[in-house]
C-alpha cells in the first residue's frame, strides 16, 4: 500500500513539475504584455474577439467581427477614419458627382496590393460586380448601383439606378472592399453573372487574403486564431504593428483574465460584470461606447395582427409607460436611449430621448382615450437571440413590468428565431415584439427602412398608404447628397416618428472594450468593431 | 476465430446504427429550424433572389426525401456534405476539430483512469478510516461539480491567481502551431523536434483535462472501490488470506484483476463521453474542439454539420465499447469462453 501511496505522489509531482517547468514559474509568469514581441522582434499585438464567424471571404462577410480582420488587409475606395465621421477618401484621390446624382466619378491612387499588382479600375469593378453576384448576405449593398465602367485604368464610374446619399458609405463596406482581381481569379473568382455557383474563391479568401490593406493574412485556424502580418509592400504610412494574433475567446470572462495576465492586449467581448473585475486593474485601460445596434419595440400596425396595439394611443401609451432608464441598467453601462430611428452618433441623429420622458400618469391618460382605458391582455413574442450580449428575453421581462401599471397584462411567448419567430417576423405576423437591429453599413440611410412601406415597416403592417408624407420621406432621404439637406430631413423623419408608428426604439447596445495602456489609438469603431490601422504601440 | 466473428458481428451492427443515427438526426435537425433564417442576415432574408440562391446552394429546395436520399448516398460514399456555416466539407471540419478533442480526451481519461483507480484501491483497503471518507468526499465532489463552474475556478486560481499554469488555448502566443501530422499539438511538437513547443502545450492540457477528469475520476473511484470490496468478500480471496497472503499481493494480484471489469466499462463510457466533445469547458478553455463545433452548428442549424457531429459521436461509442469488450475477454478469460 505505501508503494501505491508512493506511486500517486510520484504522479502529482511529475504534474507539477510539468506545470512548473519550461521556465513558467510562479516567480517568473508569462511573459508580459509589455515583453511581447513577434519572433521576427517586432511589435505583436494580441486580440481577443468573441464568437467565431462563418466567413472572412469580403464579397460574403456580414457578421461582427470579419471587418475587423478584411480592414486591416484589404482597402476600399472610402474608409470611416473616426467613428462619427463621415466617409472618406481611400482608395479613392478624389470623386465628383455627377448634376442630377446618378453618376459618381471616383479616380484611384497610385496603390498597390499585397502582390505587387497595382490597383486598377478593374479590380474595383471586378471586386463591387462579384460581391453582387454572389447573391450572398451583403449583396444587397449593391442595390443602387446599375452598372460600373472603367474608361482608363484609374478611373471608375458608378451609374446609379437612383440617387444614393449613402453611396459613399456603402463604399465603405467590407463587401466592397478591393481585391487584388488577378490572384482571386487565379483561385477560383468570378464576378460574372452565374458568380453564385461559379465562383469558388471562398476556400482561398478564407485563410489568406488578396488586398492591398496593411497586413497580410497569413493564417486562420476556424474558431482558434487570426494571424495577420504587416504588408510589406503596402503603400501607405504603417503604424509600428508588426503583427496581430486574433485569439477567438467567446467567454467574457476568460478574456478578463487573460486581459490581465497580459497574455492578451485588447478584449473585445467584455459585458458588465467583467468590466467591474478589470476596474483599478494596473496597465488595463477600459472603454464602454454606445454602438449603432438598436433595440425596438414592435407593435403591429395591422389590427387583425396587432390587435389592441395597432391603436396609436395605445402605442403613444407604451411609448410613454416604458422605463428606459431602466432599460439602460439592464443593458449596461454606455447604453443610451436614441431620440427614435437615427442612433446617437449618426450624421443627422437628434441625440438621446430625455429621461423624464417616461410618465406613467400621461401613459394611462392616453390610454384612456383608446377603446381600451382599462387596459388588456397581449401576447409579447420574443426570441432567443440577444442584442451584443443582453439577451432579448430580459427585455421583454423589462417591458412586461412597465406595461403592467398602465394595465396592459403581457404574456410572453418565446420562440427560437430559426424554428419559426424568424418567418413569423420577416412576414409580419408578430403582433408585438421586442427585436433588435444592427446597422448593415454605417449610414443613416440604413434607419429608413423603418419607414412605412419599408423592409422593417412592412414587419409591422406599416404600409405607405397609411402614412404617405412620412413615406415620401425616404425618397427625399436618398435623394439629400448635400449633408445640410440631409441632416434637415433626417430630423424631420425623426420628429414625425418621436411619437408616431409602431416601434418604441429603447436602447442604442454598448460595447465593452479592456485593452492594455501599452497601446494608443484603440477605440471602438461601429463599421469594423476596431481599427488595427490606427493602433500603435506605445 | 470466436474473436474475429465477434469483431464482424459488431461491425454489421456498428454500420446499422451509424445508418440509423443519420436517418433519426437528419429527421430531428429537420424540425429544428430553418438554416436560411439561421444563417441569412436580416436584410438578405427580405431579397428572394438571395434567399432561392442560398436554398438551391444546399439543396435546401428539394423536398426531404431527396434530400435525404442524397444525403445517404453520399454517406454511403463518405461523402457528409458541406458545413452550412463555413462552407467547408464537414469531414474537414471534423478533421480539424476532433484531434483537440481526441487530445484533451486521452489526457483526461488518463488522469481520470490513473487517479480514480488509485484513489478507489485505497478507500477500499483503507475502508471506513478518515482517508477513506477523504477520498469518498472527493469523488463524490468530482461527480457533482458542475463542470463549467469548476473550469472557472481552476482558471482563476491556477492561472489568473496564482499564475502557475497556462491560460486558454493549445500554445502560448509565443508559439506557432506544429505542422500538422496526427492534430495532438504535443506529439506533432515532439515529431517536430521541438520540446519547448510540446512542454507548453502539454501544459495547456493540464487545466482542462483536470476539470475533464474530475467527474469520471469519481465514478471510476466509486466503483473500483464498491467492485474490489466484493471482490476483498468473496471465497477466494478469503482462502488467499487463509494461506498467509496480504497486502498488495493480495489486492493487486488476486482481487484488483476481478474488480477492474466494471471500472473498464466507466473508462470507456467516460472516453466516449469525452470524445464527443464538452462545449462548457472548450468554451472557457478556448479550445476548439468538437464541442464547440457541435454547438456553433447547432446554433446555425447546419444540418450536415450535426449529422456529422452525430455520427462521429456515435462511432465513438460502438469503437470503445467494441474495444472494450474484447479487453473483457484479455482481463477475465472467462468471459472469452461465453
Amino acid at each position: 500500500m505505501k508503494k501505491l501511496l508512493t506511486l500517486a505522489l510520484c504522479a502529482c509531482m511529475l504534474f507539477a513539475c510539468v506545470a512548473c517547468g519550461g521556465g513558467n514559474s510562479g516567480a517568473e509568469p508569462q511573459k508580459s504584455n509589455t515583453e511581447t514581441e513577434s519572433a521576427a522582434g517586432g511589435n505583436t499585438v494580441v486580440i481577443a474577439i468573441g464568437a467565431g464567424f462563418s466567413t472572412l471571404d469580403p464579397g460574403r462577410v456580414y457578421e461582427k467581427y470579419p471587418p475587423l480582420v478584411v480592414n486591416a488587409c484589404y482597402e476600399n475606395l472610402f474608409k470611416f477614419y473616426s467613428n462619427d465621421g463621415g466617409a472618406e477618401p481611400c482608395l479613392a484621390d478624389s470623386y465628383e458627382f455627377s448634376d442630377d446624382g446618378l453618376t459618381l466619378t471616383v479616380k484611384l491612387k497610385d496603390a498597390k496590393f499585397a502582390s505587387g499588382n497595382p490597383v486598377t479600375s478593374a479590380d474595383v469593378q471586378f471586386s463591387i460586380e462579384r460581391c453582387r453576384n454572389l447573391q450572398d448576405n451583403p449583396s444587397f449593398i449593391c442595390d443602387t448601383i446599375g452598372s460600373i465602367d472603367t474608361p482608363d485604368e484609374k478611373t471608375v464610374v458608378f451609374h446609379l439606378t437612383q440617387v444614393d446619399s449613402a453611396i459613399l458609405s456603402k463604399l465603405t463596406y467590407s463587401s466592397l472592399a478591393v481585391l487584388d482581381s488577378a490572384v482571386v481569379k487565379e483561385h477560383g473568382g468570378t464576378d460574372a453573372v452565374d458568380a453564385v455557383t461559379a465562383d469558388s474563391a471562398a476556400d482561398f479568401l478564407n485563410t489568406t487574403s488578396a488586398g492591398s490593406g496593411m497586413y497580410v493574412m497569413t493564417s486562420y485556424t476556424p474558431d482558434e486564431e487570426i494571424v495577420l502580418e504587416k504588408n510589406a509592400n503596402y503603400w501607405g504610412t504603417p503604424t509600428n504593428v508588426d503583427k496581430y494574433i486574433i485569439k477567438i475567446q467567446p467567454d467574457s470572462n476568460t478574456q478578463m483574465m487573460t486581459l490581465s495576465t497580459g497574455d492578451i492586449d485588447v478584449a473585445m467581448n467584455m459585458t458588465d460584470d467583467t468590466m467591474a473585475e478589470l476596474s483599478g486593474v494596473a496597465g488595463v485601460e477600459l472603454m464602454n461606447s454606445a454602438t449603432k445596434t438598436v433595440s425596438f419595440v414592435m407593435m403591429n400596425m395591422n389590427s387583425s395582427i396587432g390587435g389592441p396595439v395597432s391603436d396609436p394611443h395605445v402605442q403613444q401609451a407604451i411609448r410613454l409607460a416604458l422605463d428606459y432608464a431602466g432599460i439602460q441598467t439592464i443593458v449596461g453601462e454606455g447604453c443610451i436611449t436614441p431620440y427614435d430611428v437615427i442612433q446617437d452618433g449618426f450624421m443627422g441623429s437628434k441625440g438621446e430621448r430625455p429621461a423624464s420622458y417616461t410618465n406613467v400618469d400621461a401613459a394611462k391618460e392616453e390610454l384612456a382615450k383608446s377603446p381600451y382605458p382599462n387596459g388588456f391582455d397581449i401576447d409579447l413574442t420574443v426570441c432567443d437571440l440577444d442584442m451584443e450580449g443582453v439577451a432579448l428575453t430580459d427585455l421583454a421581462q423589462k417591458v412586461k413590468a412597465d406595461l403592467a401599471p398602465i394595465g396592459i397584462n403581457v404574456n410572453i411567448v418565446s420562440q427560437p428565431w430559426a424554428a419559426g419567430y424568424g418567418d413569423a417576423y420577416r412576414d409580419g405576423t408578430l403582433g408585438m415584439t421586442v427585436m433588435y437591429w444592427g446597422t448593415d453599413y454605417n449610414d443613416p440611410n440604413v434607419q429608413l427602412e423603418f419607414l412605412p412601406g419599408k423592409t422593417v415597416g412592412l414587419r409591422a403592417g406599416w404600409t405607405a398608404a397609411m402614412d404617405p408624407t412620412l413615406s415620401a420621406k425616404y425618397d427625399e432621404t436618398m435623394a439629400a447628397t448635400d449633408n445640410a439637406e440631409r441632416i434637415r430631413v433626417l430630423g424631420e423623419v425623426q420628429d414625425m416618428m418621436y411619437e408616431n408608428g409602431p416601434f418604441a426604439f429603447i436602447a442604442q447596445a454598448p460595447a465593452h472594450i479592456g485593452f492594455n495602456t501599452r497601446l494608443s489609438g484603440v477605440e471602438i469603431s461601429d463599421p469594423y468593431a476596431l481599427d488595427l490601422t490606427l493602433i500603435n504601440v506605445k | 476465430m470466436e474473436q474475429l466473428k465477434f469483431i464482424a458481428r459488431r461491425l454489421v451492427y456498428l454500420a446499422l446504427m451509424l445508418f440509423g443515427v443519420a436517418t433519426i438526426v437528419f429527421l430531428l435537425s429537420r424540425l429544428a429550424g430553418d438554416p436560411v433564417t439561421a444563417n441569412l442576415s436580416q436584410r438578405a432574408l427580405s431579397d428572394p433572389a438571395v434567399v432561392e440562391a442560398y436554398r438551391a446552394r444546399y439543396g435546401l429546395d428539394k423536398p426531404m426525401l431527396t434530400q435525404y436520399l442524397y444525403y445517404i448516398r453520399n454517406l454511403l460514399q463518405l461523402d457528409l456534405g458541406t458545413s452550412i456555416r463555413t462552407n467547408n466539407p464537414v469531414l474537414q471540419e471534423l478533421g480539424r476539430c476532433y484531434p483537440a478533442t481526441i487530445e484533451l480526451a486521452l489526457f483526461s481519461i488518463l488522469i481520470a483512469s490513473v487517479f480514480g483507480i488509485l484513489f478507489g484501491i485505497v478507500s477500499a483497503v483503507r475502508r471506513n478510516s478518515a482517508l477513506d471518507q477523504t477520498v469518498r468526499a472527493i469523488s463524490v465532489t468530482g461527480v457533482s461539480i458542475p463542470s463549467f463552474w469548476f473550469a472557472l475556478l481552476m482558471l482563476f486560481v491556477f492561472y489568473y491567481k496564482l499564475r502557475l499554469l497556462p491560460g486558454p488555448g493549445r500554445l502560448s502566443n509565443a508559439f506557432s502551431a506544429p505542422a500538422h501530422v496526427t492534430g495532438l499539438y504535443v506529439l506533432d511538437s515532439l515529431l517536430e523536434g521541438d520540446g519547448a513547443k510540446a512542454a507548453d502545450a502539454l501544459r495547456h492540457l493540464i487545466l482542462p483535462s483536470f476539470v475533464l477528469a474530475a467527474f469520471t475520476m469519481g465514478l471510476i473511484t466509486r466503483t473500483t472501490r464498491s467492485n474490489l470490496l466484493d471482490v476483498m468478500s468473496t471465497d477466494y480471496i478469503r482462502t488467499a488470506r487463509s494461506k498467509g497472503l496480504t497486502g498488495h499481493a493480495l489486492v493487486i494480484r488476486h482481487a484488483l484483476g476481478n474488480a477492474l471489469i466494471p471500472v473498464l466499462t466507466v473508462i470507456g463510457l467516460g472516453l466516449g463521453n469525452l470524445l464527443g466533445g464538452m462545449v462548457l469547458v472548450e468554451t472557457i478553455f478556448n479550445w476548439p474542439g468538437v464541442g464547440q463545433f457541435a454547438y456553433q452548428s447547432v446554433m446555425s442549424v447546419d444540418f450536415p454539420s450535426v449529422i456529422g457531429v452525430s455520427l462521429l459521436i456515435a462511432l465513438n461509442y460502438m469503437v470503445i465499447n467494441t474495444v472494450v469488450d474484447i479487453l473483457y475477454g484479455a482481463i477475465d478469460p472467462r468471459v472469452r469462453c461465453r
